[in-house]
């Protein structure tokens, strides 16, 4: 048995932490404090969510002129929306004037954002317009054209997802992508009409850290067959342990980012292409730019990816209940925004070809809240599981253990992948975790 | 059914005899006598849980938000069915062990249907405890059911979830409403 190892006065402070966690990774393993931590959260608002492309929003969400929704980044309030022009900007929900928020609501249409402490006006670009009594009050003094709404500093979209970043100096978004783009392909490039996203996201909070959250979409199937064990009970996941292991597990070396691509196990019976009808998948044949892509999505039955930091997505096959006949698939874009030290809240989105049916988007949504999200079957476990990591963590004798990440370090590369990153041929493997901790530690200590 | 596009009125005996259901089926749902609960749920129910947002008024209603699109539960009887063998699975860790949940029922509001059904509203707080600290989670909504006579017991055919939040201030809704 281990014993509890001698205490030197007081556990390591955030930056000796992350100094000790470079030569842990090598030995895949890391600190368990750095899933409740103040000093690292504080480094990370900083260094990771200030610095790093974030996602925002889908593109589908803000379809016509004065569209918006509100966003966040940790906590600083994004409006993001579609101006007079078309033009979508993400502005800082903060008035010039006294530091208000100007936009009031989630989501909406709106020409103008009026402040309802004075009354400054902002045209849905972010120009100040209107400003109560301006020349009584101000004379010429006001530069109005100096005073619009801040716009994030960065701001663009690959394939309908849009993502900002406070960083002026970052570089660009395809860069950032990098090679997860050929990935992110899979999901979104499916069908010519493109992805929707429907309706507003679920938010909820959780105790939890946002790296423990994401852990579970970059590269974890190993946790399938004990946390979701009620589900494979009752034939929504399979039983056969080959089943979460089975699969290419890919990093994109250098950006933290990974996908998980698993196809029928040998022996198990699922349609190929995550079930999609015939004609659906005729149309991903024209659509996915690659012959490749297609070949990939063409054997994939449950696709898992993540962008560093904090967006992943989870695209099943599934069935909308343990009786249905036929499987429906359902996809899944979330963030995992960090509130605090081991506090986030999460945001989950349903998306679904724009082009499927009434008829299937309506099954493949219940696929989805069935399944994933605040009440499904499967994610209720995850949540319950991970508040009480990041409670362990915050302790006394927690924050002084290591956690473990040292499943198939033995596995190779697959030679014969064909699409970009490095494969792991087999998916009981914690190369992605490092993937993403590498990255991660670089930015902490960057 | 609301104070404006109110149903016909009810006897009095009505409302206390649904009131009754309402008490009953919130003791069996905090029992986590489920089983027992699906048998009070009619075989084509309709169960939601919509999305609800921060939201200006833009039309005749103040209740603003309540999302026609996007769900935290969207049920029917086979996929309620799923969540409670689910539960009986004994690897449902969100619920086992089980949390400490109370559901207290009030302002109980019934109105005839002109198909005979009646629409039935009513408030719920539901109190949730777990593990061994003292914090506990409180939601509150308006419940907006049709409850349906069959076979002479009064069975729920829809019931519609109009929540006080918006962010859900839980790490999971693995119990019912």
């Amino acid at each position: 048995m281990t014993q509890l190892g001698k205490r030197t006065t007081t556990a390591p402070s955030g930056y000796q932490l992350l100094q000790d966690m470079a030569a842990m990774l090598r030995q895949g393993e890391a600190p368990a404090a750095i899933f409740n931590d103040p000093e690292i959260f504080a480094i990370e608002r900083e260094r990771v969510f200030a610095r790093s492309w974030v996602y925002l929003a889908h593109e589908s969400e803000i379809p016509e002129p004065g569209d918006y929704v509100l966003r966040y980044i940790v906590d600083d309030p994004f409006i993001v929306v579609r101006d007079a022009d078309g033009e979508i900007r993400a502005l800082h929900n903060h008035c010039r004037h006294r530091g208000m928020q100007v936009c009031r609501s989630e989501a909406g249409n709106a020409s103008n954002f009026r402040c309802p402490y004075h009354g400054w006006t902002y045209k849905n670009d972010g120009r100040l317009v209107g400003v109560p009594v301006q020349k009584q009050a101000y004379g010429d003094r006001l530069d109005k054209d100096a005073l619009g709404l801040i716009r994030i500093p960065r701001l663009d979209a690959y394939n309908g997802l849009i993502f900002g970043c406070l960083d002026e100096e970052a570089v660009a978004l395809d860069e950032w992508l990098g090679d997860i783009r050929w990935y992110l392909d899979l999901f979104t490039l499916r069908s010519p009409a493109g992805l929707e996203v429907i309706g507003a996201p679920q938010r909820w909070v959780v105790d939890v850290d946002w790296k423990i959250a994401g852990e579970n979409f970059i590269g974890d199937s190993y946790h399938t067959l004990m946390t979701h064990r009620s589900m494979v009970e009752l034939g929504q996941a399979p039983r056969d342990p080959k089943y979460a292991m089975y699969g290419e597990q890919v990093r994109i070396p250098g950006k933290g980012h990974g996908a998980m691509l698993i196809g029928a196990p040998p022996g198990t019976n699922l349609p190929p292409f995550w079930g999609y009808p015939e004609d659906a998948i005729e149309r991903a044949k024209i659509s996915l730019p690659s012959r490749e892509q297609f070949d990939v999505a063409y054997q994939t039955r449950i696709m898992l990816g993540s962008v560093f930091p904090n967006l992943s997505i989870h695209n099943p096959i599934r069935r909308p209940d343990h009786h249905y006949e036929g499987n429906v698939p359902m996809m899944t874009l979330r963030v995992w925004n960090p509130l605090g030290p081991g506090r986030i809240e999460i945001f989950s989105w349903f998306a679904v070809e724009r082009d499927m049916s009434e008829e299937f988007k309506k099954l493949s949504s219940w696929s989805y809240l069935r399944s994933f999200g605040i009440s499904g079957t499967f994610e209720q476990d995850d949540a319950e599981i991970w508040t009480h990591i990041a409670r362990n963590a915050g302790t006394f004798t927690g924050r002084v253990q290591k956690v473990n990440y040292q499943m198939g370090v033995d596995v190779e590369p697959d030679p014969d992948w064909v699409g970009p990153g490095v494969a792991m041929p087999v998916n009981f493997t914690d190369a992605n975790l490092l993937g993403f901790y590498e990255r991660w530690l670089e930015l902490m200590l960057g | 059914m609301t104070a404006t596009d109110a149903g016909a009125a009810v006897a009095p005996e009505t409302i206390a005899e649904i009131t009754q259901v309402l008490y009953e089926e919130a003791e069996l749902l905090d029992e986590g006598r489920l089983r027992e609960w699906l048998d009070m749920v009619t075989d084509d129910i309709t169960y939601q849980v919509p999305v609800r947002i921060h939201k200006e008024q833009t039309g005749a209603s103040r209740v603003t938000g309540v999302q026609a699109n996007s769900f935290h539960l969207d049920e029917n009887r086979t996929s309620l069915l799923m969540r409670v063998e689910r539960i009986e699975t004994g690897f449902a860790w969100a619920e086992e062990p089980p949390s400490r949940i109370r559901h207290m029922v009030s302002n109980v509001r019934v109105r005839s249907r002109a198909d005979g059904d009646l629409d039935v509203r009513s408030y719920v707080m539901i109190y949730r405890s777990r593990w061994d600290r003292p914090h506990y989670d409180i939601m509150t909504a308006e419940r907006r059911d049709v409850f349906r006579s069959v076979e002479g017991a009064w069975k729920l055919a829809r019931r519609l979830v109009v929540l006080d939040n918006t962010t859900v201030p839980m790490l999971n809704l693995s119990f019912l409403f």
